[in-house]
């Protein structure tokens, strides 16, 4: 049988693997027919010519042809659709970098009109010229969150791995956007302050994955609840945790929780915004830096998102 | 404040941008800051003003007609003319090849549009100038 050597191509291919064993696609359905009624066909064949060597022989090899056949066709399907996968990766990362300068133009004439121009404008002026600004950055946001899906796709994800010192990483991201959000929605957010560890991390991409946790576990948290951070030792890595007392996960969505553009029905309905890329990016990231992430959550309860990062040696 | 403003003027600054609606919102925004502008829309042109009008700082942008902007840095680079004037990349490809070559080949800075308010890019040109 082929061997996938190529290691972007492989991840791929078992992306889409556990894809068509979730929904069986016609083809695998015919194949599996087919080597069912082959397996049938030998048996009958076998009581049929009984204890004649050379004939066992042939039913053997036809087995074996069958067998590569199936296989065959199965790793060509793979490839075909890891294939496919690629060019609609492609395709998100240069219609991305296309929306950013259009984007850009737009953020920036906003700018101008707020920054420079706003002597000339009334309140209610103001404020839609403020809701088009804050709108498209949202709108950047998702086009960021695509690139770094396509990169991530295209095994093009880089990473600067140096020692990360945590302690800085977590008061930055509280300060610049948890703490802020979190007084916006009434939730508490704390921090006990020590989490004096030192990781060998990409500082760029944890402030992502901490930035990614924090603010689900703060949108989907409702006013006058908690979201806490802790960190501690576990077998040989650092272990963080984004704790929140927030809407929960459904149970039966939880083994769906990390796919792309997943979002669980019971957030949608608390938060419209949202492109279900955080997990998904966050978890790329964790993995990709050796480490882990996992999670418990109970519905109206709360959630518990973890992850392990190797430490400095 | 005031000195700062003051200080401004007379400092020129060359932006190439293809992008006409960018370019123009740079302008009017460094210009509002009290710096002097002039403008380009592709690589070749902006080369050609850079060595006549000697600016003072140049922001470049990568992805451009004629000559791109690694070209254009390195032929500033190569001009005893030209060759310390700071120059801003300012553009929306932000791998690390882009940004590392950009580096090597001697920009100042290196800056990704979309991550970026017109008042951040000032700061960045007043640091490259060393005026704060």
């Amino acid at each position: 049988m082929k061997i996938v050597n190529d290691l972007n191509l492989k991840k791929q291919a078992e992306e889409l693997g556990v894809s068509v064993w979730r929904t069986p696609s016609f083809l695998s359905i015919v194949l599996g027919a087919i080597s069912i009624l082959s397996m049938n066909g030998v048996y009958h064949a076998a009581k049929f010519i009984g204890d004649n060597p050379r004939l066992i022989i042939i039913s053997e090899i036809v087995v074996v042809l069958i067998v590569l056949a199936i296989g065959k066709l199965t790793i060509n399907q793979m490839e075909e659709m890891a294939k496919l996968n690629k060019m609609k990766s492609e395709f998100i990362s240069v219609a991305s970098h296309q929306l950013r300068t259009p984007l850009s133009a737009i953020r920036w004439q906003t700018e101008i009109m707020l920054d420079k121009l706003s002597d000339g404008l009334d309140e209610k002026q103001k404020e839609k010229i403020t809701n088009i600004d804050s709108l498209t950055a949202r709108m950047t946001r998702l086009v960021n969150d695509l690139l770094d899906v396509a990169r991530i796709d295209q095994g093009r994800f880089k990473l600067k791995i140096k020692e990360v010192e945590i302690n800085t990483v977590i008061k930055k991201i509280l300060n610049e956007v948890a703490i802020p959000l979190g007084e916006k929605k009434g939730v508490g957010v704390s921090f006990d302050g020590n989490c004096d560890l030192t990781v060998m991390a990409d500082e760029e991409k944890i402030d992502l994955v901490f930035e990614n946790l924090l603010s689900n576990s703060i949108k989907y948290t409702l006013e006058g609840g908690k979201v806490s951070i802790n960190c501690s030792l576990k077998d040989g890595m650092a272990l963080f945790e984004v704790k929140d007392t927030g809407v929960g996960i459904p149970e039966t969505q939880q083994d769906q929780i990390f796919a792309k553009f997943f979002r669980s029905s019971n957030v949608v309905r608390y938060q419209t915004e949202g492109t279900g890329l955080g997990l998904y990016i966050a978890k790329s990231v964790v993995e990709q830096l050796n480490g882990k992430m996992w999670f418990e959550s109970k519905e109206n309860v709360g959630t518990t998102f973890s992850f392990t990062l190797p430490l400095k040696k | 404040m005031r000195s700062i403003t003051r200080k401004n003027m007379g400092k020129k600054i060359l932006i190439i941008e293809d992008e006409e609606t960018l370019n123009k919102s740079i302008a009017d925004f460094v210009v509002a800051e009290k710096f002097e502008v002039i403008n380009s829309l592709d690589g070749e042109s902006g080369l050609e003003m850079a060595r006549k009008e000697l600016p003072d700082l140049i922001l470049l942008d990568i992805v451009l007609p004629k000559k791109d902007g690694y070209e254009v840095l390195d032929e500033l680079k190569k001009d005893e003319k030209t060759k310390d004037i700071p120059v801003i990349l300012l553009t929306n490809l932000e791998s690390q090849e882009d940004i590392v070559k950009a580096f090597e080949k001697g920009a100042t800075t290196y800056l990704v549009k979309s991550d970026y308010k017109l008042q951040d890019v000032v700061k960045k040109i007043k640091a490259a100038l060393g005026m704060i």
